[in-house]
């Protein structure tokens, strides 16, 4: 059975989503979702890495032995996100800054390995390209929603704008680290229950 | 041992390509990272300094200042005349350093103080990055250490970031750090 261009697209964005699905990537997933606006630049960072990534092993993937195909993988991946991480330091400084320590990180966040090794590998470019993508908006999408529902509770704001007024009192463990695995849990299992009712 | 060859002749080809392209890459964007970086500080510069026209760097161990947690000083320069310092200081705070920018007129003034980067529990020691916790060091008096209280700020003491003692105490021993360099640039 083959899968439909737009099927591909989709089982990363939705159905298989790497954070609530797949439960891959979790540590930038639960460090970097302090606010809406961190969780969409380390999604988009990655997905950026992860497109690259997968259409190069795809092209590569019929002159990369199988036994070598691991450091194969870890070194382009590696490539792209130091370019990539170079690239944001000269032309977005403030995002850099943020994002700081988990840029270098992206080379370890095992969805990218991942989708190399279970889908690029064996896959042609314009197939690996479109789950590159859905995966990564995938990505994109969880943490932004991750980061949102922390920044409304934990601040009282959503991208940078706030909501309430100065007298509402922010939650503020949200937007520290215990509050990443509140939120991500609470999400997956009201995620969980919409899918199983659906079956 | 024929396959072994061609894996590392293969892996090597996949490294070299990598290689190129990275120092392509590195080439392509280090005068901008440069220049970000530039422009970033010397805003941090004219922040603290508002008067100044031009920022000369110190050599601080020429001057005889050893101390590890001052990492740059700035003469500030207005039409030719030299009216205060500008010190990057990097004390330790809760998450790891915490980079602060200070500014001390010639005649022993704070002039400004702003937090560069840091790594300080957000909606906690990240507050310090807000105007209502930096804003308090300005206009200070340098003759005196900075304290730092819990319940009110006075002449000589700030109000700490409510939740966040060890970040507060650690940007004022920052700023004392940086009067320290100024009086013994000054005398």
């Amino acid at each position: 059975m083959s899968k439909t261009k737009l099927q591909i697209f989709t089982n990363g964005l939705y159905k298989e989503n790497a954070t609530f699905y797949q439960l891959l990537g979790m540590c930038p997933t639960l460090a970097v979702t302090t606010s809406a606006v961190n969780g969409l630049g380390m999604g988009l960072a990655t997905t950026a890495v992860l497109v690259l990534a997968n259409m190069a092993i795809s092209l590569l993937r019929n002159f990369i032995p199988n036994k070598i195909r691991i450091p194969s993988f870890i070194v382009v991946i590696a490539t792209f996100v130091t370019i990539i991480g170079m690239v944001m330091e000269g032309y977005l400084p403030a995002l850099y800054s943020a994002l700081g320590l988990f840029i270098p990180l992206i080379v370890v966040n095992c969805i990218i390995l991942g989708r190399a090794e279970a889908f690029a590998y064996s896959n042609n470019v314009i197939d690996s390209f479109l789950d590159g993508l859905g995966m990564g908006l995938g990505f994109a999408l969880s943490l932004t929603i991750l980061g949102s529902v922390r920044e409304i509770l934990g601040a009282g704001s959503i991208f940078g704008f706030s909501l309430f007024g100065a007298s509402f009192k922010p939650v503020l463990i949200m937007i520290l680290p215990p509050g990443a695995f509140l939120a991500l849990g609470i999400l997956m299992a009201i995620n969980n229950k919409y899918k199983s009712r659906k079956a | 041992m024929k396959e072994i060859i061609t894996l590392g002749l293969k892996l090597l080809l996949i490294s070299l390509i990598a290689a190129l392209a990275l120092g392509y890459a590195n080439d392509a964007t280090k005068d901008k990272i440069f220049e970000q970086r530039e422009m970033a500080n010397k805003e941090a510069r004219i922040a603290v300094m508002p008067d100044a026209d031009e920022f000369e760097k110190i050599d601080l161990e020429q001057k005889g200042i050893t101390d590890d947690i001052i990492q740059e000083g700035y003469t500030a320069i207005k039409s030719d005349s030299l009216i205060g310092y500008v010190f990057k200081v990097i004390p330790k705070g809760y998450g790891g350093a915490v980079e602060v920018i200070v500014g001390i007129s010639n005649d022993g003034k704070l002039t400004g103080v702003r937090i560069g980067n840091m790594n300080e529990t957000p909606g906690l020691g990240a507050k310090s990055k807000d105007i209502e916790f930096y804003g308090q060091y300005n206009g200070m008096n340098t003759t005196n250490e900075i304290g730092v209280s819990k319940s009110a700020s006075s002449d000589t003491e700030i109000k700490a970031i409510s939740g966040a003692t060890i970040t507060s105490k650690a940007v004022t021993k920052g700023v004392n750090h940086a009067i320290d360099a100024f009086k013994g640039l000054s005398k």
